[in-house]
């Protein structure tokens, strides 16, 4: 399979060569590229990997590798990548929410803005508040009115993640307090909202998926509607104002790379996440192709460090 | 039905019936070699499977699995060393028939049983594990603990002869699986600062430590013992001895039967296993036979009955782990972490998300079970002569060096390896000193489990552990958990008694 895959890789990317369509100028990578996953196969960041890893058989002359180094969260993985060495090579493709959200609440030995470069944004996985079908809530207010009385339980999918930062956000903004219950991951904080053990939940949005007779998601955590869950409002919508927290899927290059490199690589990337195939493969799962070049995407991801810095800091104060 | 579109799914795919195929002889093979288990084939090819479709490397390792169990039988006949501790049993019988000169009698009995019993376990299965899945939806963290509170239970009632021994093997396994991140505060533990333990010890390379590299240095230190091998010789006369006729195997019928629903049953409970169901039937199968006397001498039924039941295993095993997540046997947790490479998540909603890939996993088991009893009714023979044939110091060394690449290539990470060769030692030990190594794995598996749902419980109580109390159904579990416990004690205590008298 995979040498299959590797041999169409070769061929097609000769044949680009040859034909001198290589889609940047600057940068000519002569080796395989490796893009490090810090998670398992199959998980949403995975999946974004080998969609680029895909879309990239036609469009970069040399054969995109998904190399998965699970373990500590995500750590591994990014520690691995900023000790590559900076012939941009090497790069890191991860949840950039969790990255950095992670080296908040505990000093790391590694972070997005001092150990490495943003190349460019390639999607971004946008959290929803999430009730089993048969709650009470309709709406984003009835859930609102509710936690205001009593002491309601929610579901997400582990502390120190996205979703629990999410979430606290919400409650935050809103002046509520709830009782928070980690799931190991989305699948299990899913599943332990559709049994009704918890009174609403913090999900990806793209968990939704297939559960439309047993789930109810009251609002989308974004600026705008996603285009494949259209009937979802956000929160602003609905006349809550609450400082979105999700995870773009950032490529990372590691410090010291050639910032030519660089900006050839973020213009492949750009390329990449407008081809078809690429949008194809993500959309099958739920999630959306959602470019940024990378001084955006760090100036985004820099604006949602700063927002979530006081929940972290109430967090980090209230388990001390 | 969603099984027969399963089978459908299977039989018009010739590369899925490729790798039932080879998976049916595979497991037959590893499973026959003394020592090596099913477990330890699944740990050491699951980073090949990683390269593979998700149904194709889910059926694979599943009838690996299977075949395995079975291959156990060809061992423990021809050269009475169980192939697996689950064909222990039917080394009791089996061996002195094979010294009867009727080994190729004792492999066929054990092969019709084996396919009777996995088939009435994995019809079983399909059949039940709909309605389970829906009820599993409705089981939040409180019962999900006090399952896996009656697992714990059960498995240190029949953790063997040392009580304390094989307690201690399982708090070992506990403690081991408390390192790494805290599962609800996402603190460190055990760590000692170092960052490769910050996300736990991984399941496989410590699973090839105490299954293959611990096996490996056992047979280092027994190499001079030698098998001998009682293969049914070619003579006309000897091949009409080994023949097996319906009459001969009619009394067998009942016997396998009953077997095959107490493996069944067995193979529901998390942590139990194939080798318990084997002696609780092989138990039962003597006290209710005819001629009790004749078990132990080389009676066919005492080979149907444990055959059945440890390969009855097999598919309702698969029940807790698909609609609770909770693994049932070390194959199981090996299996988890085939789904979650593949982006499947094991729970109860697998059933909306995944429905055609577990009903298509279903159809590889029942082809599988095909597979391995035709090529096990007519080449048992060839395949236990194959394995005698083939040096122990040409084997053990190319297993030996096969389980550092599977360490290594899980995670590609070389501290899975001193993980492994730690564990290995460790196994090593644990055997010469009697303790148990499987109590040791399987409640590191069903550790991190239990712990995630007791805490998430608390979270979820208003009132403390009274959460435990007035759910119905987490109560109820409990109360059977403990129920099963005060009913060992007291079978233990009369047999004791017998043995007294």
């Amino acid at each position: 399979m995979q040498r299959r895959s590797f041999l169409i890789a070769a061929g097609a990317g000769a044949l680009a060569a040859m034909t001198g369509t290589t889609a940047a100028a600057e940068w000519n990578p002569r080796r395989p590229l490796n893009i490090i996953v810090p998670y398992n196969a199959g998980g949403g960041v995975d999946l974004y990997a080998r969609a680029v890893a895909n879309a990239a058989e036609s469009r970069l002359p040399v054969p995109v590798v998904v190399v998965n180094k699970p373990g500590a969260g995500g750590l591994t993985g990014a520690i691995e990548a900023s000790k590559a060495r900076p012939d941009g090579n090497t790069v890191l493709l991860t949840s950039s929410g969790s990255f950095l959200l992670g080296s908040m609440f505990k000093e790391a030995a590694v972070n997005p803005f001092e150990s490495f470069q943003t190349v460019a944004q390639v999607g971004n996985l946008k959290g929803a508040i999430v009730v089993p079908a048969a709650s009470p809530f309709q709406t984003l207010a009835d859930l609102v009115e509710a936690a205001k009385g009593g002491n309601l339980k929610w579901g997400h999918n582990g502390r120190g993640g996205v979703f629990q930062v999410a979430g606290q956000t919400f409650l935050n903004n809103q002046d509520l307090e709830a009782t928070d219950v980690p799931f190991k991951g989305g699948a299990k904080s899913r599943a332990a909202i559709l049994g009704s053990q918890v009174d609403f939940g913090i999900l990806g949005i793209q968990q939704s998926r297939g559960f439309e007779a047993e789930l109810r998601v009251l609002a989308i955590f974004a600026d705008e509607r996603d285009p494949l869950f259209p009937d979802v409002p956000t929160a602003a919508e609905q006349g809550f104002n609450i400082p979105v927290i999700s995870s773009p899927i950032i490529l990372f290059a590691p410090n010291g790379v050639d910032a030519e490199i660089v900006t050839g690589m973020e213009a492949a990337m750009a390329d990449i996440a407008a081809a078809p195939e690429f949008s194809e493969t993500v959309e099958a799962k739920g999630t959306v192709s959602a470019y940024l070049a990378g001084a955006d995407a760090k100036a985004n991801l820099m604006a949602m460090g700063e927002t979530a810095k006081p929940v972290i800091d109430a967090l980090k104060a209230a388990s001390n | 039905m969603e099984i027969f579109a399963g089978l459908a799914t299977v039989l018009t795919s010739p590369a899925l019936i490729g790798w039932v195929v080879l998976a049916a002889v595979v497991g037959m093979i590893v499973g026959a070699i003394p020592g090596l288990t099913a477990s330890a084939a699944i740990a050491m090819l699951l980073p090949v499977t990683f390269y593979m479709d998700p149904l194709s490397a889910l059926a694979f390792l599943y009838v690996i699995g299977k075949s395995g169990r079975y291959g156990g039988s060809i061992a423990a006949i021809l050269f009475n060393t169980p192939g697996t501790a689950a064909s222990a049993a039917t080394q009791i019988d089996g061996y002195p028939l094979a010294q009867k000169g009727m080994s190729s009698k004792a492999m066929r009995v054990a092969t019709v049983s084996s396919v009777i019993g996995d088939y009435i376990g994995e019809i079983l299965l399909i059949i039940g594990v709909g309605v389970i899945a829906a009820i599993a939806l409705m089981l939040g963290p409180p019962e999900l603990f006090a399952i896996y509170f009656a697992a714990f239970v059960v498995i240190g009632s029949v953790i063997g002869k040392s009580v304390v021994k094989g307690l201690a093997s399982a708090a070992l396994g506990v403690l081991i699986k408390m390192i790494g991140t805290d599962p609800i505060t996402a603190d460190e533990r055990f760590t000692f600062g170092s960052f490769d333990l910050l996300g736990g010890i991984g399941l496989v390379p410590l699973m090839i430590g105490i299954f293959v590299l611990a096996e490996v240095f056992s047979q280092l230190e027994n190499k001079n013992a030698k098998t001998i091998q009682y293969d049914a010789p070619s003579s006309e006369e000897a091949r009409a001895r080994n023949r097996l006729s319906w009459a001969e195997y009619r009394p067998c019928v009942p016997h396998v039967i009953r077997s095959s629903f107490i493996g069944s049953f067995i193979g529901i409970l998390p942590g139990l296993g194939s080798a318990i169901a084997a002696f609780v039937a092989y138990g039962e199968g003597k006290r209710r036979a005819k001629h009790p006397d004749e078990w132990g001498k080389g009676a066919l039924e005492g080979i149907a009955a444990p055959e059945a039941a440890n390969n009855a295993v097999s598919g309702p095993s698969m029940a807790p782990l698909l609609t609770l997540g909770i693994p049932g046997s070390t194959i199981g947790a090996i299996l988890v972490g085939v789904f979650l490479i593949h982006g499947i998540q094991v729970g109860p909603t697998l059933f909306v998300t995944s429905k055609e890939l577990v009903y298509s996993l279903f159809a590889a088991g029942l082809l599988g079970i095909a597979c391995y009893g035709l090529i096990g009714y007519f080449g048992a023979a060839a395949v236990g002569r194959l394995i005698i044939k083939i040096p122990t110091r040409v084997l053990y060394p190319l297993v030996f060096l096969t389980a550092f690449v599977a360490a290594y290539a899980s995670r590609g990470s070389l501290f899975d390896v001193w993980v492994m060769v730690t564990a290995g030692f460790t196994g090593w030990l644990m055997k010469k000193l009697d303790f148990n190594p499987a109590a040791f794995v399987i409640s590191f598996v069903l550790a991190g489990g239990a712990e995630e749902a007791f805490r998430q419980s608390l979270l979820l109580s208003d009132n403390g552990l009274m959460i435990f109390v007035t759910r119905p159904v987490a109560l109820g579990i409990l109360l059977l958990g403990i129920g099963a416990v005060v009913f060992r004690i007291r079978s233990l205590r009369r047999e004791a008694k017998q043995d007294e008298l």
